[in-house]
């Protein structure tokens, strides 16, 4: 009789599969900023979902199952690589198909196409949560979102050959918008050159990079070590009113911290987006830029 | 029971058979692809030169990837005599209590890699102490190969083959160190003598729905709990499960399963010391759920999970106690328990948990021994705090409240102190 009922479950099943007559590509991005690069390269012929959204730390995601039912029907899965999605997506990956798998043309890890800063000379977990293939936060460099963009359309021309001139078209508006957007910005960004910050976690290491910011602290003891009361007050005792600007902020990184050191040295925590929908302007990449360089010029043009 | 067995071989042998049929299939597609690469090389420098990026080769890449899960406790009893027996069942040594003391738990060695593109492979070893007089000794816990996509079963399935924890409920498939608590719920150490990892091979499809739905169905020696003792020749046990999620919103989901476990065993299932054996059919049920939600959109900060899980088992065979003839026994039993666990920031969490078991009716002839409940249900209720400096360390406190016979003499108050960490390969999470 359970024997009965277990096949008529599976049977069920079978015939519920939705024969999803869906002639999108569909593209898994593991974070925001990657699926609204998709959608302006791949526009109406691309059906993009984001694994994570901006309150969320994309370290720290279970591979949760609606991940494992999107990721099954993938037909390119795009993310920033450099071990930033390490603790989730090999799971996930087992489950797709053979076109994503690592060294396909499906499986496209940003980091791989633009430079990459801070590679640790030493890597011993006694360091805190370092990866080994240096910082993931690749899309937070103007730059570098031309470079994964250039990639992007080569595989989308490959793995969708019949609309090759759609995203090649695609492509070219991109480009010149976004190069328009980057001389733009440079202009905006010379006042706030060398200023001061502390940060959270190292997030934001390549925007700082391209915004000749420095850092002077980070309020995590060690990357992936939240902050204690000790290093906190360690940081209060080496920094003072006019050492530094400002400190930053993410929308997932707790902010205790943050607001305790601010509280005691009057300096301004300041949130910055870090992808799509981390503030209400942010809801493109210029967007994103124009929000992140914003909120900075207002906290440091009396700086 | 046969043709089920009967219908499990005939789909495995389909899957391997099919893979040589559509060889020629596969011909065809290289040959497509050789044809794009070639296309692609013609189109000149720009092009060719984003892929070589992909390709670069470390020397170290090809060893296995080796983590290692070192975790140690203090217990302390509050009944110094021998725990009592679970009222009502006969379980395995591994579903007791543990010693009290001082002590190291299970220490873990797990090697694992793609063995090429077609397979993937994995082994875990525990070496443990079970007693001060005992020598150490080596658990195989897992060792297994798996399809990977590459294998050209139809998208979404798979197949693994060797000795794993199996797909049953939600806490099999998980390695004890991955637990929320410092034990396991009873029903896990009645029935799966705490895990069940047999020697077999699953085979498993995720559906190309929308909504996350995965069916699979296996074949094992059955020389493990729920089963154990098989008679070598054919397939001493099958499974078959079906499981279902999704999210609510964004920061909610859910994940619902249904499994069975059915074998017959010849050469008897021991218990309480091995004074108790079962002999026949065991047909073990199982349903699981869970949800999660992270309140502020980030489960690194903040998280809420529910979880629970209803085991049925039927046993039809006969119940021999110290040797003293063979006893028939047709009857089902129940066990669950349900667990919260709430992380309040990165680094502390609480969760609670009870458990349950509720005894079969028992023939006249096995009235008044271990396996007659006399209507009382044995229960356990676990407390635990736990800190987590890392990914990779975490300590944890639990009390725990085990009343598994009746009366106020057989109410055990068990608290726990325990480390975890693990070192070397950064595993992903299963979830």
């Amino acid at each position: 009789m359970l024997k009965k009922l277990g096949a008529l479950i599976i049977i069920q099943f079978i015939f519920s599969t939705s024969l999803y007559a869906n002639d999108k590509l569909n593209i898994f991005a593991c974070e925001p900023e990657w699926k609204s690069l998709a959608e302006e390269i791949g526009g109406d012929m691309v059906k993009a979902f984001s694994a994570t959204h901006a309150k969320q730390d994309p370290h720290y995601i279970r591979a949760r199952p609606s991940l494992i039912s999107k990721i099954r029907r993938a037909d390119l899965i795009f993310c920033s690589g450099a071990g930033l999605e390490v603790g989730w997506m090999p799971i996930l990956v087992q489950k797709a198909r053979s076109q994503v798998q690592p060294g396909n043309i499906g499986y496209f890890m940003a980091s791989k196409y633009t430079p990459v800063i801070d590679i640790p000379n030493e890597i011993d977990r006694g360091h805190g949560d370092v990866h080994p293939e240096g910082n993931p936060h690749v899309h937070l460099d103007p730059h570098n979102i031309l470079l994964v963009a250039k990639e992007l359309n080569r595989r989308l021309s490959i793995i969708d050959s019949k609309n090759k001139s759609f995203y090649q078209e695609q492509y070219n508006n991109f480009v010149d918008k976004w190069q328009n957007s980057i001389l733009r910005w440079n202009k905006e960004i010379e006042s706030i050159k060398g200023k001061r910050i502390i940060i959270h976690h190292k997030s934001f290491d390549y925007l700082f990079n391209w915004l000749q910011l420095n850092e002077i602290a980070s309020l995590e003891v060690k990357p992936g070590i939240p902050p204690t009361a000790s290093h906190l007050k360690n940081i209060l005792e080496n920094t003072n009113k006019n050492s530094v600007d400002i400190i930053v902020v993410s929308p997932y990184d707790p902010t205790e911290g943050a607001l305790w050191l601010s509280e005691k040295t009057q300096i301004p925590v300041v949130t910055l987006p870090y992808t799509i929908g981390g503030n209400e302007e942010s809801n493109n990449l210029i967007a994103l830029f124009d929000s992140s360089i914003k909120i900075l010029q207002n906290a440091l043009y009396d700086k | 029971m046969f043709m089920y067995k009967l219908l499990i071989s005939f789909l495995i042998t389909f899957f391997v058979f099919t893979k040589f049929v559509i060889a020629d299939d596969l011909e065809d597609r290289v040959k497509e692809l050789e044809a794009k690469i070639d296309q692609m090389e013609n189109k000149g420098g720009g092009s060719a030169e984003g892929s070589s990026g992909s390709k670069k080769i470390y020397g170290n890449e090809f060893n296995p990837s080796i983590g290692i899960v070192l975790n140690g406790k203090y217990n302390n009893f509050s009944m110094k005599s021998a725990e009592p027996a679970v009222k009502g069942f006969a379980i395995g040594h591994e579903g007791e209590r543990g010693r009290e003391g001082l002590q190291l738990g299970e220490s873990e060695l797990n090697f694992s890699s793609n063995i090429d593109d077609k397979f993937y492979g994995s082994m875990t070893f525990a070496i443990v102490k079970e007693s001060d007089t005992s020598d150490d000794k080596v658990e195989f816990e897992e060792g297994y190969i798996m399809t990977t996509p590459n294998f050209n079963l139809p998208d979404g399935m798979s197949l693994k083959a060797g000795k794993a924890f199996w797909t049953l409920g939600y806490m099999n498939e998980h390695h004890a160190h991955a637990d929320d608590f410092a034990n396991r719920p009873l029903p896990y150490r009645v029935y799966l003598n705490k895990s069940w990892n047999d020697t077999g091979a699953e085979i498993s499809y995720t559906l190309p729905t929308d909504y996350y739905a995965e069916v699979g169905a296996g074949m094992f020696r059955g020389n493990d709990y729920p089963i154990k003792g098989p008679d070598g020749e054919s397939a001493g046990a099958i499974s078959a499960y079906a499981r279902v999620g999704g999210d609510i919103d964004q920061d909610q989901n859910w994940r619902l399963g249904v499994y069975i476990v059915d074998g017959e065993n010849s050469s008897g299932r021991k218990g309480n010391e091995d004074e108790i054996v079962f002999t026949g059919d065991t047909t073990l049920y199982v349903t699981d759920f869970r949800y999660s939600l992270a309140p502020t959109g980030n489960v690194r900060e903040q998280e809420l999970t529910l979880q629970a899980e209803l085991f049925a088992r039927n046993e039809d065979g006969t119940y021999n106690i110290d040797s003293g003839g063979e006893n028939q026994f047709n009857g089902t039993s129940y066990g669950w328990y349900v667990q919260s666990v709430y992380k309040f920031n990165a680094r502390w969490r609480g969760g609670l948990r009870y458990s349950q078991m509720e005894t079969p009716g028992v023939p006249t002839a096995l009235i008044g021994t271990d396996l007659d409940g006399e209507g009382y249900d044995p229960t356990s209720v676990a407390v635990m705090a736990d800190w987590t400096n890392s990914e990779f360390s975490r300590i944890r406190w639990q009390f725990n409240q085990d009343k598994l016979a009746s009366g106020s003499g057989s109410v055990d108050n068990q608290f726990t102190i325990q480390y975890i960490v693990s070192i070397g390969a950064h595993g992903a999470h299963k979830f």
